[in-house]
């Protein structure tokens, strides 16, 4: 083959699979979900759940969270709640002492978050068991929505919706309107999933499933609320996504903070297929397609896209439509650099205001020491 | 314009960010490193 052919056999293909992952494979869905979608049956039930909850160090919001719990306007009388503290050193457990007879504490040596779940659901008194994390709250009628869909039998779990503050506009993030866009994205892929059969993960922050489908997670199992899931769906059992299920959360406020959360999903995608292979024999998983495209397929894509920007740089001389795709990738790579600088101007005026805010507060405390309604080690905290 | 601008600019920032976590996070597995969240 000569090197132009073979040059185009790898850009064309290289498009092929990009093109598939994010226009392709949602088009298809939307198609199936409009030619073949399987309801599912949902009523007003409120079957004795218990939720588990893993923190380490979440001394700053653990108290929110149970409270959060408490306000739910689940029947009281219906909810266990078990926090597990994996190896906390400030506190956490000491503060759950106020909850006494509410709330069930799981003390463990530092074991790793899917240890942390394990124990807690080993402690789950009720069929039904819900995960949520320390950092979010619920909407009050979030768990009434959660398990509704248990009323259907052939249900095994349910993820809720995850809101971040960027998808409404409120929230800080400098990097806010590309998470926000993308994650809206991503709730779009799960809802029409679902619709079809089983969503391919869950939601960390809000999923529950039943506790006889359960199997212990591997100690070092990264995605814990993709594993737990997809155990239940090689299992026969439907996992599904109600939107109404609300829980809510921060963007990551800046490029270097979502670039590292993204590094541990996507680590943890790779893991999967190391901790749970029959995910990728056709026949063994019965989400197999919506698997190869959807979580195989962001995986592929980054190396599509340098096969991408390299041919069309190599046949940009040889004709008009590859020297056109090298300049359309340029341009958009460009536009990928400046919104760089904005994220890094976006991240360079929060720290200025966040000095300004402690200016002030300096300011504050010598005035408030000057007229003697501080005391002076208050201050040097503060300073 | 400028603010559809700005707007196109992030997203595909971010669209590249996860891109490039996605072969991070190959490093990552392969190097065994372990994140609590």
């Amino acid at each position: 083959m000569n090197r132009v052919l073979l040059l185009e056999a790898l850009f064309w293909s290289a498009v092929v699979v990009t093109v598939y992952v994010y226009l392709g494979y949602p088009t298809l869905l939307a198609a199936w979900a409009a030619v073949a979608p399987k309801p599912i049956r949902r009523s007003p039930v409120t079957p004795a759940v218990s939720i588990v909850i893993a923190a380490r160090n979440e001394a700053r919001t653990i108290r929110d969270r149970v409270d959060n719990l408490l306000q739910s306007d689940y029947p009281r009388g219906q909810m266990q709640i078990i926090v597990v503290s994996d190896g906390s050193t400030d506190g956490t457990a000491d503060l759950l002492k106020a909850y006494r007879g509410m709330v069930d504490v799981v003390v463990l040596p530092p074991s790793g978050k899917a240890s942390a779940i394990n124990a807690g659901v080993a402690a789950a008194r009720h069929d039904v068991v819900v995960f949520a994390d320390a950092r979010q709250t619920f909407a009050p009628d979030a768990l009434r929505a959660l398990v509704e869909p248990f009323a259907d039998p052939a249900v095994g779990g349910v993820s809720g919706e995850l809101l971040l503050d960027c998808e409404s506009g409120s929230g800080t993030s400098t990097i806010g309107d590309g998470v926000g866009a993308y994650w809206r994205y991503e709730k779009w892929l799960r809802r029409h999933e679902s619709l079809i059969g089983s969503t391919l993960g869950s939601t960390g922050a809000i999923h529950a499933m039943r506790r006889e489908l359960w199997r212990p997670l591997p100690t070092e199992t990264i995605l814990d609320d993709v594993l737990a899931p997809m155990q239940v769906v090689l299992a026969g059992a439907r996992v599904v996504f109600v939107d109404d299920a609300k829980a809510y959360d921060r963007a990551a406020p800046v490029a270097a903070a979502e670039f590292k959360r993204k590094t541990r999903t996507l680590a943890g995608n790779y893991q999967l297929m190391t901790l749970q292979p029959r995910l990728l024999i056709p026949f063994l998983n019965p989400v197999w397609v919506q698997f190869v495209s959807h979580k195989l397929g962001r995986l592929v894509v980054p190396y599509a896209l340098f096969v991408m920007l390299v041919t069309s740089a190599a046949l940009a001389t040889e004709r008009a439509i590859y020297t056109a795709a090298l300049g359309a990738q340029v341009a958009f790579y460009g536009l990928a650099a400046y919104g760089a600088v904005l994220d890094k101007r976006g991240d360079r005026r929060k720290r200025v205001r966040r000095s300004d805010a402690r200016r002030t507060r300096s300011v504050t405390c010598v005035n408030e020491l000057a007229n003697g309604r501080r005391a002076k080690d208050e201050v040097s905290l503060e300073v | 314009m400028k603010l559809i601008i700005q707007r196109l600019a992030r997203v595909s920032y971010a669209f590249v960010v996860m891109n490039a976590a996605a072969v991070s996070g190959l490093f990552a597995f392969g190097l065994g490193r372990r994140v609590w969240r």
